[in-house]
C-alpha cells in the first residue's frame, strides 16, 4: 500500500475519534473498572502482610500497569470488523486498493492515542493516591517493549481471526465474549498468574490469554526469572504464529465467501 | 388493574418479539454462564490465597456475588431494557421517537420503565439464585425467619435504587443527550459484585452515599451472613424511598426539557 494513503487515513480516523472523545473516555472508564476492582480487592486483603510474596504496593503497581497494559493491547477493533462484515460495508473497503486490515489497523493508532490520552492522567492520579511500590531495572524495562509490542500483536491478530467468522455465522461475535472472560480469568486480571490456584495457573502458562496482557506486566514488575522471561517470549511467538497463521487462512478462505448482504 | 393488564400485554409482545431470533437464547446462555464463572472463580481465586478479608470469608462473598447476579438479571428483565430504549445508543430521546411515546394515554413514567422486557434474563436470575442457594448452604449461621425477612427487606431496597439511579440517568440524558450516563452507571455498578468493605476508605463512601451501589448488594449479603444492624437496614429503605421520589422528580422536570429531535 501506498504509505501516503495510509498515513491520511490513520490521520482522519484520528481527527473523526477525537471529535467523539467524551464516548471514548467513557469506554476508556469502563474497560478500567474490573482490573481496578481487582487491585482494591487484592491490596485490601494483602493488608500489612504479603501474599505469596506479594505486598500491597506491590498489588497496586503490579494493576496499574495492567490498567495501561490493557487498554493498550486491548483491541475494541476487534468488534468493529464483524458488525462491518455482518452489514455489508466490508463492499466500500474492498474496493480500495489496499487491505482492509490496513483501515482496522488506523483506528487501532488512532484509538490508542484517544484512550492513552485519557488513561495516563487518569493512572498517574491513581498512582499519588494509592502509592504502587516497584522497582524497574534496565534488564526488565527492556524487556517490557518488545513483550508489550508481541502482546498487542498477538490480541490484535487473535481478536481478527475471531471476528472474520463473520464471514460464515453472524453471531460470531459471541466468541469475542469468550475471549474476553478468558483474558480475565487466565491473563492476569482475576489475579496474578502466580497467584492463579494449580490448574488455573498450568493453563495460563500454556494458553494464548496471560502472553496477551499478563505477560509485559510480569516482566515490568519483575516477577520473572531469565528462564521464565525466555520461556514467555517462546510461547508469545509461538502464539503469534499461529494467530497470523489462522488470520491469513480466514481472510483468504472468507472474503471468497463474501456476498455482501442480501446476497 | 389496568397497569397489571398493561404489564401482562408488555411481558407478552416482548416475549414473542424475542422468541423470533432463537440464536440469541444460546448466546444469552453463553455470556450468562460466562458472567457466573468469572464471578465465582473471582471469588474462589482469591479465598484461594486468604481465609477472610475484612470480615468477609468465602460463602458471605459468594451469597453477595448471588445478590450482586440477582439484582443484575432483575435489571436485565425489564428496568435496563426499558430504560435503554429511551436513553441508550439511538435511544428515542436521542432519535426523537419519544413524542409517541409522550402521546401515549398512561403515565409516562410508568410506560417508560416497564415497556421493555427481556424474557431471557430469567437464565441469569436462575444461575444468580443457585449461587445465592448454595452459598447460604455453606453460611455459618443458619437461615432463620426473621433474617429471611430482613434480606427481603434489602434486596427490595437494592432493587428499588437501582431503579431511581437508572431513572435518574435517564432524566439526565433529557439535559445532556449524547453522554451514556448508563454505561458510566454500568462501570461503577460492576463494583458492587464485592463488599465495599473491601475497598478503601473513600470509595466506600462514594459507594455507600454518592453512587450507592454498594448498599445494593452489601446490604442483603449482610443480612444473611450476620453482621447488619436494624439502623442499616432502615438506613437503605430511607435512602432507597428518598431517592425514588428524587429520581421520579428529576424525570418530570426533565420531561419538560424535551423538544423532542429536530432542528
Amino acid at each position: 500500500m501506498n504509505q501516503r494513503g495510509g498515513w491520511a487515513l490513520i490521520k482522519s480516523t484520528w481527527l473523526s475519534w477525537m471529535q467523539h472523545r467524551s464516548f471514548f473516555f467513557l469506554l476508556a472508564f469502563m474497560w478500567m473498572i474490573p482490573p481496578l476492582i481487582y487491585l482494591f480487592v487484592w491490596s485490601t486483603a494483602a493488608g500489612g502482610k504479603t501474599i505469596g510474596g506479594f505486598s500491597r504496593g506491590e498489588f497496586v503497581a503490579y494493576y496499574l500497569v495492567l490498567i495501561l497494559v490493557n487498554q493498550l493491547t486491548y483491541s475494541q477493533t476487534n468488534w468493529t470488523v464483524g458488525d462491518v462484515i455482518r452489514s455489508g460495508q466490508m463492499n466500500t473497503l474492498l474496493l480500495r486498493p489496499m487491505l482492509p486490515l490496513y483501515d482496522t489497523l488506523a483506528s487501532e493508532v488512532a484509538g490508542k492515542v484517544v484512550f492513552m490520552a485519557f488513561m495516563i492522567p487518569v493512572t498517574a492520579a491513581l498512582a499519588l493516591v494509592l502509592r504502587p511500590e516497584m522497582h524497574v531495572t534496565l534488564r526488565n524495562g527492556l524487556a517490557f517493549v518488545p513483550a508489550l509490542g508481541l502482546a498487542w500483536a498477538l490480541r490484535f491478530f487473535w481478536g481478527y481471526w475471531l471476528a472474520l467468522l463473520a464471514f460464515w455465522a453472524t453471531r460470531a461475535d459471541a466468541l469475542l465474549g469468550l475471549q474476553d472472560s478468558l483474558v480475565f480469568l487466565l491473563a492476569g486480571q482475576v489475579a496474578p498468574t502466580a497467584l492463579l490456584p494449580g490448574l488455573m495457573r498450568e493453563a495460563a502458562t500454556v494458553l494464548p490469554f496471560r502472553y496477551m496482557l499478563g505477560f509485559p506486566v510480569e516482566v515490568l514488575t519483575g516477577q520473572l526469572n531469565t528462564v521464565e522471561l525466555w520461556t514467555g517470549f517462546t510461547f508469545q511467538a509461538g502464539w503469534l504464529f499461529v494467530a497470523l497463521l489462522l488470520f491469513v487462512t480466514m481472510w483468504r478462505t472468507g472474503v471468497k465467501r463474501y456476498s455482501a448482504v442480501g446476497g | 388493574m389496568r397497569y397489571l393488564r398493561l404489564i401482562g400485554s408488555f411481558v407478552r409482545a416482548s416475549t414473542q418479539n424475542e422468541l423470533a431470533y432463537r440464536a440469541n437464547f444460546w448466546i444469552s446462555l453463553l455470556y450468562a454462564l460466562l458472567n457466573l464463572g468469572t464471578g465465582v472463580l473471582g471469588v474462589v481465586v482469591l479465598f484461594s490465597q486468604v481465609e477472610t478479608v475484612r470480615g468477609w470469608d468465602l460463602p458471605a462473598t459468594l451469597a453477595l456475588l448471588g445478590v450482586y447476579l440477582i439484582i443484575g438479571a432483575l435489571r436485565n428483565l425489564f428496568i435496563g431494557p426499558s430504560l435503554n430504549a429511551l436513553a441508550g445508543l439511538d435511544g428515542e430521546i436521542w432519535a426523537g421517537k419519544f413524542d409517541f411515546t409522550l402521546l401515549r394515554p398512561v403515565d409516562t413514567q410508568f410506560l417508560a420503565s416497564l415497556r421493555y422486557w427481556r424474557p431471557l434474563a430469567l437464565v441469569d436470575l436462575v444461575l444468580g439464585l443457585g449461587v445465592l442457594g448454595a452459598a447460604v448452604i455453606r453460611l455459618e449461621q443458619s437461615l432463620t425467619l426473621p433474617r429471611l425477612v430482613a434480606f427481603l427487606v434489602a434486596m427490595g431496597a437494592g432493587v428499588t435504587i437501582l431503579y431511581a439511579i437508572l431513572l435518574a440517568f435517564t432524566a439526565l440524558f433529557l439535559w445532556s443527550p449524547g453522554f451514556l450516563f448508563t454505561w458510566a452507571f454500568d462501570a461503577v455498578f460492576q463494583m458492587a459484585r464485592y463488599p465495599v468493605g473491601l475497598y478503601p476508605g473513600w470509595l466506600r463512601l462514594v459507594l455507600t452515599w454518592v453512587i450507592p451501589v454498594g448498599v445494593m448488594t452489601t446490604v442483603p449479603a449482610q443480612a444473611l451472613a450476620g453482621g447488619l444492624s436494624a439502623g442499616t437496614l432502615i438506613g437503605s429503605v430511607a435512602l432507597a424511598v428518598g431517592l425514588l421520589f428524587g429520581a421520579s422528580a428529576l424525570f418530570r422536570l426533565g420531561l419538560r426539557r424535551y423538544t423532542s429531535a429536530s432542528s
